[in-house]
């Protein structure tokens, strides 16, 4: 047990503190009552490396500290008081502290990679762009959102077994065999009209219309390239027809099929278009029994200015031949003309193709040249996959398989793709291995796997792989300039997506259902635009070096053409995404703005104050309310026409109740000032309520006092005190989870000082959220086991 | 006793259908070897819908349907080849998958065996009854499961020409021939024996190496990380095992079964002979406990290219499948000749049961422990409501029969899944969409 003698001279009074809390706290939280099922008369004030404990006592000082706490109404803490109860609990988890970094500190389990990094990974090491993680079970989330955490990643042998197949599947694929195969090419000029009579097929797609080509022969695997010819019509500065590719089959009333690409035409001259990508990736037809043979490629207009699609006219033919539709031109339409397209499939450089010279660069002449070629091969190929220097001991496994092998097979590349896919099954490919003893710093390959799957969420490039054979890591100036590299590399782009959808959850927008009812007019492929803004948002906060206080308050956010229309602003012409000035547009910069936050937080059919309070706390403050208790009754269930009721008084409903105030006066004001907005994230100036056939109009009442009794009224007073009075707060959150996210474990108390060092320098460094990644990566946190 | 009168008789009946069968096993059962019987289940699937009129009207007589529910039923001419099995069997009616109810009138095949819903792009299926009892029962044979259909492979979403799903809803590509599953069953290749040795062999080489670097790797982790890796470790113990396990079959000499006697050149140009051997196949099958599980699905609803869509002309009815089903709705004479290709199936079917009830096995006979389910998606064509369904079979395994058992529309199919998985060995809470079990066809 721990030793309390060997600390430092105790300043904790532990008499004083049970008696204050006894006189402020118990009542609510003892013996008899436990609210927040919170008991602090028998919390163990010498708690060691209880780690539950500690987080207790971490509450009490935020809640206490923050004048949560005691409640309104209740005696409030003499400043003698308060003074010690903070005191006494600050020593209390220093001495937890220095306890617990004997028995309990935190520590980075071995951590399997995840399916985003599995994927990232096998693409990046094995040079070809395919899904390796499609049968792949989804990764475990931790408590706090992340899918990186090494205790939560678990395997089984479903997992194994993808892994056996995904190597060998990939390892065929990128090491060939044989001849080169033979190239399928097909050139069209004019759309194919498919038997559907009622589809408009034209090579003019502006309101309707589809380009159909029909490859007749294809390969089965390989890379194809598709080129497309083509040229917009549109109004001097309207919006830009947006292209859309699609390529699969037409089954008999389905067509199996998967976009190749969506991109904006914006020239009225012909422009070329190529896209690229491997043939097996997309439905294919079986061979033999299909009523409409051949490789369709689809080609329309995505865009859209709201209206619906005219339909066709059938004209009768009176007898002559078959009937036929026709549909209006709207030549103001943004539209596309295509002139032609084309296929080719498969394509390669050379052959062999740069994907197997890069894995397997000798051809043995001899068969005594056989093992010495594989094994300088399978150095270098597990060097990457290893993703650190790999010795006798790591390659006898591959050279046994290799020799076992090798007899039974005609060809030496069969054998080597067979005892390479041994290392990708290795628990040193799967996992990140690191340091065996806590506290000891990692060695140089091991901050070079932190770095990179931080950043890239994939394996470390060659650069990062030579800096660490060099010893070049240890150097914070060397860190410093890797991560300003990285940053401006297209692959931290995979960081943008990962850290900020699971920081943010963002993918909450697929959790929501919008009702057409109350939102005619919403597009439900607005969400995927939504999710995007707030990604691009982050991306050039963190590309242009900005501060990280525009996450609560900014005078730009990311939008397209299609998001811009929807919020009403003017914005870019097309599908991608650009900065837009807010001010005077009427909307709000920062993530409380964001439709992606707003929709998310919405109950689909009108915003949802308590959930949208629930994540200002958890994302921003970086204080998550508990969950709540088992059997309360639902806000709806209230009586019969709660649901017509303005939501101030159907929240003062249950804050009336004590059960519900304890915890919704600390919630719901923090979703309150976003009152004026719906559910999918528009301006509303009146709120409709609906409870059957019943309807009533409410004027938006976004006035609040937050806990601490500051009161706010709307987004902007909310977003000027959270970028000012709690900017602090902020960024200690914000360090938190990048923190936790780089680590890929729970921060807990023990952390705290670590925390609060860096909040301290990523304060003076202005909250420039680059400047973060550097400190977070410099850290003696990172950089130990 | 090695010569009892049950195994001369078994002889005897052998003999008559042309097959000599050795069985060692079989006879170890008869001297009494304390060895658990199998339990089986095998489904078979027909397209479109059945006839389905208005009692009381004239092409009523053609109804799949009986007239009446409860015990007293009276079988029209469509189920009528069943009489004789009346208590070996229990008539369903009202049952359909409630996410079919949304799908296209001809999407449903896909999904008999899974109850998931395919629409809209949305084209993924789930795992089907048969492949979830596999990942248990299976284990127990050679060969986990038998996948048969008229067309072969797996076609595509939602005109699917197999039944069965895997556990992540990839189709599980079915056999079409008779020659090649007699082959497989029972052939000895020793070819392609030794190919698939060659196969086993290296993964079972490639788990041993990674093992063994693995524990080496183990000595130099903290005690938080060895529990990762031990969870590693585990999992690749099982699937070694399971590798180890087809390694162990092979080693098996399969069951020695003559092949004169079955018509293993029929194919779609001779129906009758195709599926009288299709069921021959599951029959012998199940018979030396290949396998105890098996699906077939007679025709899908791709009428534009499946093989099996002119079957009915082949034997001398007016028009295809798909065509029969939709004129089975027009007028008095609409139903006949529907009804004549529905008596004729019900005819195959009758001679797989009557081959399973005179095959004894312990205390009872193969059909005591194999649970049948017969039927399609459609009642009539494009109506995904009140599948026609048969439950024959798997009176030792609990199930009680003599009645037609009507449900309302709005009953899931996916409980009678529940009972059948129950009545196999996996006490199951719930498939799909199911509500709980199916109990009125327990006895």
């Amino acid at each position: 047990m721990v030793c309390f003698a060997a600390l430092p001279a105790a300043a904790v009074d532990e008499e004083r503190l049970s008696g204050i809390l006894e006189r402020h706290c118990v009542a609510c939280h003892g013996p008899a009552v436990q609210n927040a099922d919170l008991r602090l008369d028998s919390l163990p004030a010498q708690f060691g490396g209880d780690r539950r404990a500690a987080e207790i006592w971490q509450d009490v000082l935020n809640v206490v500290g923050r004048g949560e706490m005691p409640p309104e109404g209740a005696p409030p803490l003499e400043a003698v008081d308060l003074d010690a109860l903070l005191t006494s609990v600050r020593s209390l988890l220093a001495e937890g502290r220095v306890a617990a970094r004997t028995d309990a500190r935190p520590v980075v389990v071995m951590r399997r990679l995840n399916r985003a990094e599995y994927q990232n990974t096998m693409r990046d090491l094995l040079g070809l762009d395919i899904d390796y993680v499609r049968h792949l079970p989804p990764d475990q989330a931790s408590r706090a959102g992340f899918r990186n955490n090494g205790a939560a990643l678990r395997v089984s042998a479903q997992h194994l077994e993808h892994y056996l197949r995904a190597a060998r599947d990939g390892l065929r694929r990128a090491i060939v065999t044989g001849p080169p195969p033979p190239v399928h090419e097909h050139t069209a000029s004019e759309t194919v009209v498919d038997k559907l009579k009622n589809m408009h097929w034209s090579s003019r797609l502006g309101r309707t219309g589809t380009f159909v080509a029909r490859v007749p022969e294809f390969p089965d695997e390989g890379e194809f390239v598709i080129r497309i010819r083509a040229r917009a019509t549109m109004p001097e500065g309207d919006p830009y027809p947006r292209m859309r590719v699609v390529m699969g089959y037409r089954a008999d009333t389905q067509t199996p099929s998967r976009t190749v690409a969506e991109v904006d035409v914006t020239d009225t001259g012909v422009q070329h278009f190529e896209f690229r990508g491997r043939i097996e990736e997309y439905p294919l037809q079986s061979r033999t029994q299909s009523k409409y043979p051949g490789l369709l490629i689809w080609i329309s207009n995505f865009y859209s200015d709201g209206k619906a699609a005219p339909a066709g006219t059938r004209v009768s033919a009176n007898g002559a031949g078959r009937d036929h539709w026709v549909w209006p031109v709207d030549q103001d339409f943004p539209s596309i003309v295509i002139e032609e397209v084309s296929f080719k499939a498969p394509v390669f450089e050379s052959w062999p193709p740069a994907h197997h010279l890069s894995i397997l660069p000798c051809k043995p002449g001899t068969p005594s040249d056989e093992r010495d070629c594989l094994k300088q091969a399978a150095r270098h190929f597990m060097r990457r996959a290893y993703r650190r220097p790999v010795g006798q001991r790591d390659l006898a496994p591959v050279m046994s398989h290799f020799d076992a092998v090798r007899p039974a097979v005609a060809d030496f590349a069969e054998a080597a793709r067979e005892a390479l896919a041994v290392a990708l099954v290795s628990p040193s490919f799967l996992y990140r291995v690191e340091s065996s003893r806590q506290g000891q710093r990692l060695t140089d390959h091991q901050i070079a796997s932190r770095l990179s799957y931080f950043l890239w969420s994939t394996m470390p490039d060659d650069r990062l792989l030579r800096l660490a054979d060099r010893g070049a890591l240890g150097r914070a100036a060397v860190l410093r300039g890797e991560v300003s590299r990285m940053l401006d590399s297209p692959r931290s782009q995979q960081f943008v997506a990962q850290f900020t959808d699971q920081w943010l959850d963002l993918q909450g927008v697929h959790r929501v259902a919008i009702n057409p009812n109350y939102y005619p007019d919403f597009d439900p492929t607005l969400k995927a635009d939504m999710v995007e803004e707030t990604r691009h948002f982050v991306k050039a906060v963190l590309r242009d070096r900005l501060s990280a206080l525009n996450f609560l308050k900014s005078d730009f956010t990311m939008l397209n053409q299609r998001l811009a229309r929807h919020y009403g602003v003017e914005g870019p012409r097309g599908g991608a995404f650009k900065r837009v000035e807010l001010s005077g547009s009427g909307r709000v910069g920062g993530l409380l703005g964001h439709g992606s936050v707003l929709l998310s937080n919405s109950t689909g059919e009108d915003s949802h104050p308590v959930e949208r309070g629930v994540w200002v706390r958890t994302a921003l403050l970086g204080d998550p309310p508990p969950p709540p208790p088992p059997a309360v009754p639902n806000l709806a269930q209230g009586g019969a026409d709660s649901e017509l009721l303005p939501v101030q008084e159907q929240l003062e409903m249950h804050r009336d109740s004590p059960a519900c105030a304890h915890c919704h006066k600390d919630i719901d004001p923090w979703g309150i000032p976003l009152e004026g907005f719906d559910a999918v994230g528009l301006r509303r100036e009146a709120v409709t309520r609906r409870s059957g056939n019943r309807v009533e109009t409410h004027p938006v009442d976004a006035k609040t006092t937050l806990p601490g009794g500051v009161e706010v009224d709307g987004i902007n007073e909310l977003s000027a005190y959270l970028a000012t009075e709690q900017r602090r707060r902020f960024a200690r959150a914000l360090v938190s989870r990048m923190l936790s996210y780089a680590l890929g474990r729970d921060i807990q108390p023990p952390d705290s000082p670590a925390i609060d060092e860096m909040t301290g320098r990523f304060e003076r460094a202005g909250y420039r959220l680059s400047d973060l990644c550097a400190i977070i990566v410099t850290s003696e946190l990172f950089r130990q086991g | 006793m090695p010569f009892t009168t049950q195994r001369f008789q078994r002889r005897a009946f052998l003999r008559g259908t042309g097959v000599a069968l050795a069985l060692p096993w079989l006879e170890s059962l008869a001297e009494g070897r304390q060895s658990p019987l199998p339990r089986r289940f095998c489904a078979v699937y027909f397209p479109y819908g059945i006839v389905d009129r208005q009692p009381g009207t004239p092409a009523a007589e053609w109804n799949w349907f009986p007239s009446s529910p409860g015990r007293n039923y009276q079988f029209n001419r469509s189920l009528a080849p069943l009489e004789a099995l009346r208590s070996d069997l229990t008539v369903l009616g009202g049952l359909s998958h409630p996410k079919g109810r949304n799908m296209g009138g001809h999407d449903t095949a896909d999904t008999w065996l899974t109850a998931a819903e395919l629409k809209e792009g949305h084209l993924d299926n789930t795992v089907s009854v048969d492949q979830l009892a596999a990942l248990h029962i299976g284990e127990e044979t050679r060969y986990p499961s038998l996948v048969l259909s008229s067309d072969g492979g797996v076609g595509e979403p939602t005109r699917a020409s197999t039944l069965s799903f895997t556990r992540t809803g990839q189709p599980v590509p079915a056999d079409n021939r008779p020659g090649p599953v007699f082959e497989r069953l029972f052939g000895l290749d020793d070819r392609s024996l030794e190919a698939r040795r060659v196969s086993l062999d290296r993964s079972r080489s490639m788990l041993d190496l990674v093992l063994g670097h693995s524990h080496s790797l183990r000595s130099g982790l903290a005690n938080h990380d060895k529990v990762k890796l031990d969870e590693y470790l585990e999992s690749v113990r099982q699937i070694e095992r399971r590798v180890e396990r087809s390694r162990r079959w092979l080693e098996v000499p399969k069951p020695s079964v003559s092949a004169s006697g079955l018509r293993l050149e029929a194919d779609d140009t001779t129906p009758a002979e195709l599926i009288r051997t299709m069921y021959d196949l599951i029959y012998l099958a199940f018979r030396t406990d290949s396998t105890r599980l098996a699906t077939y699905q007679i025709g899908n609803m791709n009428g534009a290219t499946s093989i099996a869509g002119k079957f009915p002309q082949l034997l001398g009815l007016s028009d295809n499948m798909h065509k029969l089903a939709h004129d089975a709705r027009k007028g008095d004479a609409g139903a006949e000749p529907l009804g004549r290709w529905d008596t004729f199936l019900t005819r195959q079917f009758a001679y797989f049961l009557d081959r399973l009830k005179n095959t004894p096995e312990g205390d009872g006979t193969l059909l005591d422990r194999t649970v049948v389910l017969y039927g399609s998606s459609n009642s009539q064509t494009h109506v995904n409501l009140n599948y026609p369904l048969v439950l024959a079979g798997g009176r030792g395994l609990g199930f009680g029969h003599g009645r037609y058992l009507r449900f309302g529309d709005d009953a899931p199919m996916a409980n009678l899944f529940v009972t059948i998985l129950g009545s196999l060995g996996l006490p199951v809470e719930g498939f799909a969409d199911s509500s709980g079990p199916l109990e009125q066809v327990l006895a």
